[in-house]
């Protein structure tokens, strides 16, 4: 008999601290009943209850955004050649960007992916969105968007003050490079992403929004595709007054220097070839800045003739 | 003639080879489960992420490797039947050419997963009706004839795949060299390819001792009194709706379809009898356990699958073939 007793005591005292335990949540809910929602990149709008504690990020130019925006303690996952900052190197991996080990990632128990939509597999993605797990899209393709990108990050991870400040400083710089070379001399560049294939890029890509910032003409701007592939004559013929590429690493300057091959180039002849570190130019995150300073000081050397 | 008990025993240890795969996969992967864990979610219970690791993750992928797997090695059992030729493999006739190229367009125009797969399956089609239609010309079908066209017609599609890889945005190459190599973490549903699977079983079957003649020449098979023509054609059709079902599934995994039928053929010797159903379940089980070690080799990193079918059949096959008289 006591025996029985002591059994519904304890059922019933576990049943008074369920229900205090779900008046405490409901009360919680309450409290951050105001949904934060945002619109991404791809104009899909997502709401979150409350601000994502578990980010997983899909590509390494999400990584640095989140951390710039004051979220990269709350990324429990990240895909491979997430190098910077140097905290990201130590967040787990979920395989790389174009192949996701989903298995990795459910594991992980995230609240929130960050999606590279040109980036990632469309199909693995969107088994994750009918899992039910909050997506949101990312394609930054202007200095404007990855301001609004941090901002939008900084909202869905609760840290709107960091992203904020980030933000209006990536904004205020830009708006100050402008505004210094606005009356500058116009340089014609030509920019080199890759190498055999010979590539470059046009005015809708970012890297030529940076060469404008600077004074600079991208000479293959107004080719239709975003990354036009082209034979050595056409830029022989072009000629332009500054050759910049990136390179395979952070330090070769093997494609800039290539290009001494054709002395009737006025870039060689005086040279003005020059290379900026492909992460500092390539990726659109806020490092872009610091690549666009050091291709404008290219172009003020083009100027002054040094 | 009754089929010899040492190839029932043959097919037995082949479905055997086939649960273990399946098993395999489905217990294997870069999270691992306990065994108490796996028996709960077999149970209806356990926890949500394991449940959804198994059922939603593990087991349609394990599914749809093993069909397509299947499809494949059936698909060139029937094509070296039907061409008498020992590179036949399911793709020798452009079938997978077609379905990269409606593939690989629906990428470039920026189409989901569902509109990727369906002109995959349309382009594979239209290959097969093109060779088909081409090598009845004006004179008479022949396998030489077939084989011509189909591999000139399979040049045709590699010249537009190219094209397509050289025009695509750079952001959309790794996806789309994927599909080319053949993936599984695109496979949707495992259905559509183990119906059509065990469809064809079904129709192929009964016909084993007709292909059993086909495949020693049309004069024999003639004067025996099969109706090469038209065996021949539903050789064709069943073989190009295997590998189109197949190919829009995984995209083009290469290397089973050509091997599997011939290992078969070294152990068991060529009774289209027991070669068919033998190709189809070790078909499937390599595809599977090779599926498996693509997901787990180096995880979280993600390897294509053709890279270790070729690694497990290749030395596989050599070791037969050598050790063969």
């Amino acid at each position: 008999m006591t025996n029985q007793k002591e059994q519904r005591d304890a059922v019933r005292q576990r049943l008074l601290r369920c229900m205090a335990m779900a008046a405490l949540l409901t009360g919680a809910t309450i409290a951050q009943a105001q949904p934060r929602c945002v619109i991404d990149d791809t104009e899909q709008e997502l709401c979150l209850a409350a601000p994502a504690q578990r980010i997983v990020s899909l590509s390494p130019g999400a990584t640095e955004l989140l951390f710039d925006a004051g979220a990269g303690a709350q990324i429990v996952g990240t895909v491979s050649f997430s190098d910077y900052p140097e905290a990201a190197q130590d967040i787990p991996r979920i395989g790389s960007y174009n192949r996701i080990d989903l298995e990795s990632l459910l594991a992980l128990r995230p609240d929130l992916i960050i999606a590279w939509h040109s980036g990632n597999p469309r199909g693995q993605v969107e088994r994750l969105q009918r899992m039910g797990l909050p997506v949101y899209y990312t394609e930054p393709r202007s200095f404007a968007q990855i301001a609004s990108t941090l901002l939008r990050l900084g909202r869905l991870a609760g840290r709107e003050e960091t992203a904020e400040t980030a933000a209006a400083a990536l904004e205020r710089d830009v708006a100050a490079l402008a505004e210094r070379y606005a009356e500058a001399e116009p340089v014609r560049v030509f920019y080199q992403i890759w190498d055999e294939p010979l590539m470059t890029i046009n005015d809708t890509h970012f890297i030529s929004e940076a060469i404008r910032l600077c004074g600079g003409v991208n000479i293959f701007g107004t080719l239709p595709r975003l990354t036009p592939t082209l034979d050595p004559e056409t830029v022989l013929e072009a000629d332009p007054q500054a050759i910049i590429a990136g390179g395979m690493g952070e330090a070769e300057q093997a494609w800039a220097l290539g290009w001494r091959r054709y002395d009737a180039l006025q870039a060689v002849q005086q040279g003005h070839l020059f290379f900026v570190p492909p992460s500092l130019l390539q990726r659109p995150t806020v490092r872009l800045l610091s690549g666009t300073r050091a291709l404008c000081t290219h172009l003020q050397a083009v100027r002054d003739g040094d | 003639m009754v089929i010899e008990r040492r190839f029932c025993w043959a097919l037995a240890a082949l479905l055997l080879l086939s649960v273990s795969a399946l098993l395999i996969a489905v217990t294997v992967g870069s999270v691992t489960l306990s065994a108490a864990e796996l028996w709960a979610v077999l149970q209806g219970g356990g926890d949500p992420l394991h449940r959804t690791l198994l059922l939603d993750l593990r087991a349609p992928r394990a599914g749809a490797a093993f069909a397509t797997g299947a499809l494949l090695a059936l698909s060139g059992a029937l094509m070296q039947v039907l061409l008498r030729n020992p590179l036949a493999d399911p793709y020798v006739l452009g079938l997978s050419g077609g379905a990269a190229v409606g593939a690989l367009s629906a990428m470039l125009l920026g189409f989901g997963a569902a509109m990727i797969s369906g002109s995959a399956f349309i382009g594979a089609l239209c290959s097969a009706l093109l060779v088909f239609g081409l090598a009845q010309g004006a004179g008479s079908w022949s396998p030489a004839r077939l084989l011509l066209t189909g591999v000139v017609v399979a040049a045709g599609w590699g010249a537009l795949i190219s094209f397509l890889l050289s025009v695509g945005p750079a952001e959309r190459l790794p996806g789309m060299l994927y599909w080319l190599m053949g993936d599984l973490s695109y496979a949707r549903s495992p259905w559509p390819a183990a119906m059509l699977l065990v469809a064809v079983m079904v129709l192929a079957l009964p016909a084993g001792r007709s292909l059993n003649v086909l495949a020693r020449g049309p004069l024999q098979a003639a004067s025996l009194g099969v109706p090469v023509v038209w065996l021949e054609r539903g050789v064709y059709v069943l073989a190009s709706l295997l590998t189109a079902v197949a190919v829009t599934t995984a995209g083009s995994v290469g290397f089973v379809g050509l091997i599997v039928p011939h290992m078969l053929r070294l152990v068991l010797g060529n009774d289209q009898r027991v070669i068919l159903p033998a190709s189809a379940l070790a078909g499937g089980s390599l595809l599977t356990l090779a599926d498996t070690f693509s997901r787990v080799l180096i995880a979280p990193e993600q390897l294509p699958v053709g890279v270790i079918t070729a690694l497990i059949g290749v030395p596989t096959f050599l070791w037969l073939l050598y050790r063969s008289r």
